[in-house]
């Protein structure tokens, strides 16, 4: 569905990513792990359109999209959640979740109850400002955000990132109920370990570069993996 | 205290509703394309003299002028914005800051070109207060102004509130890079920007005319207040703007009360110091604004 292959580039200067290829099946969980700086973020927004690659071709469901507007890539299936400020603090959380159906000229109740369901805190507070939510809270909008447009694929950017234990069990287990519905998913994730347990497919980067590639199973019986990025084997 | 109300509120009222609808354009434009648009004053004053234009070649009154000038001044501010502003778009904010200064030049220059640099009434001729209202001393023009704000108003918050666009340009204020990766299309959102802070210049520009008169520097002359309300009122926060029109617009015509003895507190000469104070005093204390709005 998605193939990135030989990303080369960065934002102006040096190129962060010197190399680097992903690829996507339907219906896959994806993960990119690896340390700070190997250019995970920078991956992902490679593939969104956020940052212009200087080599290399992203491809979606079988269509050159490497020099594709952001806009586009939305209208073609593809969703994104940053990392940090993914939700509009000043509109409600219900107008949060229309401007994630912008480019849907209708959008049917429907996708409104699926993002309600998966998420029952939201539809509790449809009504209050996106800014008064709680940490685990915003990053449930924030996914909600994105599916508002039913993404072929959904791309997240460290989505527990700074939450707590309970928060990040929830996130994990609606990141398997959207995956279960048919979405796949693209995951730059901190929590290595618990993410490869969920992950069909890992990828480790290293300084720009592809190191390992294998099932999420795989990478996590990796002697070499578990020693070098996992923090030890435990 | 009816002399009071009469020779100070009153006046301060029809004052920050004219710097209110000035000031949500600015707050706007810098909050959702991310700079100060120096020509926004200017744009009043086009659209003042487009209402003019339409009341002297047709003898209509300025409030049945005000529909064309709302009209023309929406569409030269998008073709300023195509020809001026838009190949700027990637550039540093600044760049952009002096292209307005620049537009702000050329249209106070085509002003008076086309309609000279004497100050035109609208209307000639003394008009009679209101006398039903008696003793507040309130004339038609005044509740023509007020009523025309209020309607105004009303519709930006219908808009913002309950339409896509509306919140569209709420959201891309809030933070324009989510609103791209979100998909929406910001051109157009910024295209609508411009349409809503030309409709509410020019509305402003014309209701100066109906309460005075015009001239080729009535809104740089207005230019000032307008930053000074839209800072006070929380940039990109339009109810900010309102608020701080109407605080700006009131503080400056109480200034020179006499509330102790019979000297104004601050002679009127000083009035447009005010708002420049209390910009002033907003930046080093609360730069986020009174509804925390974003930070020049």
């Amino acid at each position: 569905m998605l193939v990135a292959e030989g990303l080369v580039g960065g934002y102006g200067g040096a190129d962060i990513l010197k190399g680097v290829s992903i690829k996507v099946d339907p219906g896959e969980i994806v993960v990119i792990i690896g340390p700070n700086g190997a250019g995970k973020s920078t991956v992902m927004k490679a593939v969104f359109g956020l940052v212009e690659p200087r080599q290399g071709r992203v491809t979606f469901a079988g269509a050159d999209i490497t020099r594709l507007a952001t806009e586009q890539r939305v209208r073609r299936g593809m969703s994104y959640v940053p990392q940090e400020r993914n939700i509009f603090v000043s509109l409600s959380v219900h107008e949060n979740l229309e401007m994630g159906a912008f480019v849907r000229n209708t959008v049917p109740r429907a996708a409104y109850d699926r993002v309600y369901a998966l998420f029952p805190p939201l539809a509790e507070k449809r009504r209050q400002a996106a800014g008064e939510l709680s940490g685990g809270q915003r990053q449930m909008l924030a996914v909600g955000r994105a599916l508002m447009v039913e993404p072929k694929l959904l791309m997240l950017d460290e989505p527990t990132a700074g939450l707590s234990p309970r928060a990040m069990d929830e996130i994990f287990a609606c990141i398997r109920a959207i995956n279960r519905e048919g979405v796949s998913l693209l995951m730059v994730e901190q929590n290595a370990k618990r993410a490869l347990a969920l992950a069909h497919r890992g990828y480790v980067l290293s300084t720009g570069e592809n190191r390992f590639a294998d099932t999420g199973a795989a990478l996590l019986a990796n002697r070499e993996v578990a020693e070098s990025f996992l923090g030890g084997v435990g | 205290m009816i002399e009071f109300i009469n020779n100070y509120f009153l006046p301060g009222l029809i004052l920050g509703s004219i710097y209110a609808l000035g000031a949500i354009g600015v707050s706007m434009i810098y909050s959702i394309l991310r700079f100060a648009h120096f020509a926004h004053g200017d744009l009043m004053t086009f659209g003042a003299y487009l209402a003019y234009a339409v009341v002297v070649a047709l003898g209509w009154p300025p409030l049945a002028a005000l529909p064309f000038a709302l009209i023309g001044t929406s569409l030269t501010a998008l073709a300023i914005d195509r020809f001026a502003y838009r190949p700027f778009r990637k550039s540093r904010p600044i760049v952009v800051v002096i292209a307005s200064f620049g537009v702000a030049l050329m249209i106070r220059a085509a002003v008076m070109l086309i309609w000279g640099v004497q100050p035109e009434p609208y209307v000639t001729g003394i008009q009679a207060p209101l006398a039903s209202f008696e003793p507040l001393r309130m004339q038609e023009k005044h509740l023509v102004i007020l009523g025309t704000t209020i309607v105004l108003v009303a519709a930006l918050h219908l808009m913002l509130t309950r339409t896509k666009m509306g919140k569209a340009m709420r959201a891309m204020s809030d933070d324009a890079d989510l609103a791209r990766v979100t998909g929406i299309g910001t051109e157009r959102v910024v295209a609508w920007t411009w349409v809503v802070g030309a409709v509410l210049a020019a509305a402003a520009g014309v209701l100066t005319g109906i309460d005075t008169q015009i001239k080729y520097t009535l809104g740089w002359d207005l230019l000032l207040p307008l930053f000074a309300a839209a800072i006070l009122g929380g940039l990109g926060r339009p109810y900010g703007a309102i608020l701080g029109g109407y605080v700006i617009g009131i503080v400056e015509e109480l200034s020179s009360y006499p509330l102790f003895g019979d000297d104004p507190l601050i002679s009127p000469g000083y009035k447009t110091g005010i708002a420049f104070a209390v910009m002033v005093l907003m930046l080093i204390w609360r730069p986020q604004g009174l509804l925390r709005g974003k930070v020049l």
